[in-house]
């Protein structure tokens, strides 16, 4: 028994991230979707995606943890912020893999509870648990067996030195019987072993600007803790560049991949000393100031790439300048008027263009489809004059007479009609920087829109329907472009087609402002039924903070504003990730995932085909 | 008559019956399988009135509804259709899913549903006049309306409407009591997974599950099957296709019921 033991012991210790072809692993990117749904239904933020979270230190009980593994090993812990649900990438403590699943499923679970009523991470975790099997009394066998499981992966108390020994014994109490433990270790917290069980004692700040964490379980912080964990901090950070001087510095960067240092990129960073060019060894004493100003204390900047902007296009004619759009601010739960300023362009080359050949055998197949897939076509009875006799008319008629009735009005045939389609459809197009990217050898993102709106206009100019073709892109608040291509009036003629082939990619993606904007264009349409269709290969973003749950949270908005004003918002996206955040937006039938970015353009078709059958 | 099991949630039988008094007609908003039909047929036996339902669809011609010549023997016979038999008798006549049938079939009801209260039956000349006692009812799912499919404003607006969700917690387990005999306790057990369940709604599933899919799994574990499989089959399988989410609705089951 003291070898198996020990041999999961060493397992955990030394194959945390290494052994992937471990067969009882199981790892993240294969059940986040599972783990999204779950923590859904069990009462978790609906807006909170499920992310992986990175190897971080867990500074209190490093140098104990260090010792046993004889490295600076980093473990993956959970931690819920305002945007995500961190967890472990991979599980793989245990040797039964229906067990590292179950302990995914209960870090999850754990997640969907708040504690307020204690700021002590031992209590708290603790009262989450019994909140949680008291919810979910299924739960309590799989919590014993990872109990009973994952001590036998910690070192017994009576092998630990006397302090660590004793906090030892209180975690497993604690784990054992949950709700028993109601002192505080908080004040005395020297090292101790990481408890799988449990979400991250302090986790790293990965909010955007320095804003403090909205989150329930961070924001009982007593002051007086917070100093106390920073003054740790700092001294950890000695350590570290003690330690830095004899084993270099992969010691830190090890951090087992550039997702790390990605991750680190969001991070609050000190304002005033900020240097780009400072050398390797000052970025890593930054990497301990992230932990320092964890509660955002220090005014902190964030690092972002600027681009080099291609000059205005010389051949672009400003329709209108100056709109002023509101923006959704979720933080403040207000709707900021005047926020941005959008600009509408008209970008005529003076070029008449056409078709491209590649497209035409294409386009009028679609042309041919769609006209027997979307016109709708149906059997008029009582006409005068018509292909078929009216059965039913007749059958009237004789029983008419019978009775002595007069009928003579009616007609006895039925005619075929094609249903009037009373509706109008915007196309809104993302044009931002990242449709710049190439999907195979010769063809970019912003190719496949290209013929995506050839194919589209084509095939609605053969139907009748009333459609427009926007796109946009965006540079912060102050400049978003908003480039018409076909407004509802124009006639898809080869002007227009010139407009279509000269598109090109502008900046960022601020979705809010360009939906708000043609959701006002469309809303002027005089059918009643307005699609509101928007092409895009990613998430919202731009240079601000408008990014992740921001620009999420705004483009939202811009969509329920859609539909209130009685317009059917639908997007069609390429981007793989798009079942992370689109279900928020569009709701589970308002977005369509196109896998393979080249079918976009035939998709796209057939999509508004059957949306307005 | 045999005794129609119901459990109210609010005032919606007293809504009924006044209406009824007051010839209103009535629509019934609501998610399938939250009881709307149920609640037609109850007041229909409360009040002692014969019922005449007609599920809605798109091939639903106004004669469908009104009546028709059948061809007899060397002659033709009228057969009134259900709203007209609705009418004669005075009974309810209830349109379930009323968006889906076309809308030049739906317009037939507007001289019924207003103050005139009249069906004019053009094909055998004559026009009758609904009797105090007869009531139209209509419902639909505003959840799952196709984009070009809605009710017409002028039709709506003839009618008084009552919003239909699931029960409550507490209502909603005695309802499963007392159409299965289920014990309570599994019947608390079955509230929550759906509760779980309902919260996914338009995130991560079209339809959530409804009191008859729970009564579905109440009657199977009634008769012995255990809990998670009856579950599985009469939920989750029933709610979705795609694989991932079957397991993590599962994973709930298996969260409230252990394994």
């Amino acid at each position: 028994m003291e070898e198996f033991v020990g041999e999961l012991w060493h397992k955990f210790i030394t194959g945390i991230a290494e052994n992937s072809n471990d067969k009882s692993a199981v790892e993240l990117k294969d059940v986040r979707r599972i783990l999204g749904i779950y923590f859904r239904a069990l009462g978790g933020d609906v807006s909170l995606n499920i992310s992986g979270s990175s190897a971080t230190y867990h500074h209190a009980r490093r140098s104990f943890f260090q010792k046993i593994a004889g490295s600076g090993k980093k473990i993956e812990l959970s931690w819920r912020d305002t945007e995500d649900l961190r967890l472990p990438n991979k599980i793989n403590y245990f040797q039964d893999k229906s067990l590292n699943l179950d302990l995914y499923f209960w870090l999850t679970g754990l997640a969907t509870i708040s504690i307020t009523s204690s700021h002590d991470w031992m209590i708290k975790n603790q009262l989450a648990t019994l909140a949680l099997l008291d919810r979910f009394p299924g739960l309590q066998d799989r919590y014993q067996k990872l109990v009973t499981a994952s001590l036998l992966l910690r070192r017994p108390p009576d092998q630990l030195p006397k302090e660590e020994a004793e906090i030892e014994t209180v975690i497993r109490q604690a784990l054992i019987n949950p709700g028993s433990v109601t002192e505080s270790i908080g004040n005395q917290r020297k090292s101790f072993q990481p408890v799988i069980l449990w979400p991250h004692p302090s986790p790293p700040n990965t909010i955007p600007y320095g804003h403090k964490s909205e989150d329930a379980m961070d924001e009982n912080h007593e002051p007086g803790k917070s100093e106390i964990v920073e003054n740790k901090r700092k001294h950890s950070a000695e350590r570290v560049d003690s330690e830095d001087k004899k084993n270099g510095l992969l010691l830190m960067f090890r951090a087992e991949s550039i997702f790390s240092w990605a991750e680190f990129i969001n991070v609050n960073r000190p304002h005033d000393n900020e240097d780009d060019l400072e050398n390797a060894k000052s970025a890593l004493e930054d990497m301990d100031k992230l932990s320092i100003t964890r509660k955002g204390k220090l005014k902190a900047s964030r690092l972002k790439f600027d681009l080099d902007l291609p000059p205005d296009s010389s051949d672009e004619a400003i329709l209108k300048e100056g709109i002023l759009l509101p923006e959704w601010n979720w933080k403040k739960q207000s709707l900021v008027p005047n926020h941005c300023s959008l600009k509408e362009v008209c970008s005529d080359t003076g070029v008449d263009g056409e078709l491209p050949s590649n497209l035409k055998v294409i386009a009028s197949k679609l042309k041919r489809q769609f006209e027997s897939l979307v016109s709708l076509r149906y059997w008029q009875r009582n006409q005068q004059d018509g292909e078929e006799i009216d059965l039913d008319a007749w059958i009237r008629l004789r029983s008419d007479i019978s009775r002595n009735m007069s009928s003579a009005e009616e007609g006895l045939y039925q005619a075929h009609f094609v249903k009037e389609r009373d509706l109008s459809c915007l196309l809104l197009a993302d044009l931002s920087i990242s449709t710049d990217a190439y999907i195979s050898d010769d063809l970019k993102i912003i190719d496949v829109i290209r013929n995506s709106l050839f194919l589209f206009a084509e095939a609605l100019s053969s139907t009748g329907d009333k459609f427009a073709l926007y796109g946009f892109s965006s540079l912060k608040r102050s400049l978003i472009r908003f480039d018409q291509l076909k407004s509802f009036d124009d006639n898809y003629d080869a002007k227009i087609k010139g407009r279509i082939s000269g598109i090109s990619t502008g900046y960022y993606t601020r979705m809010g402002a360009a939906i708000r904007h043609a959701s006002s264009i469309l809303v002027n349409q005089k059918t009643s039924q307005k699609l509101l269709l928007i092409l895009t290969d990613g998430k919202p973003n731009d240079l601000d903070e408008y990014e992740g749950r921001y620009g999420i949270e705004d483009t939202r908005k811009a969509i329920l504003e859609a539909k209130q004003m009685g317009l059917h918002p639908f997007c069609v996206t390429v981007d793989k990730d798009a079942k992370e955040y689109l279900p928020h937006l569009f709701g589970v039938n308002g977005f369509v995932l196109v896998s393979k970015p080249e079918e976009l353009p035939e998709k796209l078709v057939h999509l508004y085909a059957l949306l307005t059958h | 008559m045999e005794k129609i099991f119901y459990e109210p949630f609010g005032n919606e039988c007293e809504l009924f019956e006044k209406a009824w008094k007051n010839n209103l007609p009535l629509l019934i908003k609501g998610p399938t399988g939250c009881g709307k039909t149920r609640f037609v047929s109850y007041m229909s036996n409360q009040l002692n009135l014969p019922l005449y339902t007609i599920a809605c669809h798109d091939d639903l011609t106004a004669s469908d509804l009104v009546g028709r010549h059948l061809i007899g023997a060397g002659d033709t016979i009228w057969s009134d259709g259900p709203l007209t038999k609705a009418v004669r008798e005075g009974g309810i006549c209830y349109l379930d899913e009323v968006v889906e049938a076309r809308k030049d079939t739906t317009v037939i009801l507007h001289p019924l549903a207003d103050d005139r209260r009249i069906l004019p039956i053009d094909r055998i000349g004559e026009t009758l006049k609904a009797p105090d006692s007869f009531m139209l009812v209509v419902s639909y799912n505003p959840g799952y309306q196709n984009f070009l499919k809605k009710l017409k404003p002028s039709t709506r607006q003839r009618f008084i409407s009552i919003t239909f969700d699931f029960p409550r917690a507490d209502q909603e387990e005695r309802i499963l009591v007392g159409e299965t005999g289920v014990d309570s306790f599994t019947a608390k057990q079955l509230v929550s997974i759906a509760n779980a369940i309902r919260s996914l709604k338009d995130q991560d599933l079209e339809e959530v599950v409804s009191t008859r899919l729970l009564i579905y799994s109440a009657k199977l574990i009634c008769d012995g099957v255990d809990p998670v499989i009856a579950c599985h089959s009469a939920i989750v399988e029933t709610l979705t296709d795609d694989i991932e989410t079957q397991i993590a609705l599962d994973e709930v089951i298996r969260a409230t019921f252990g394994r």
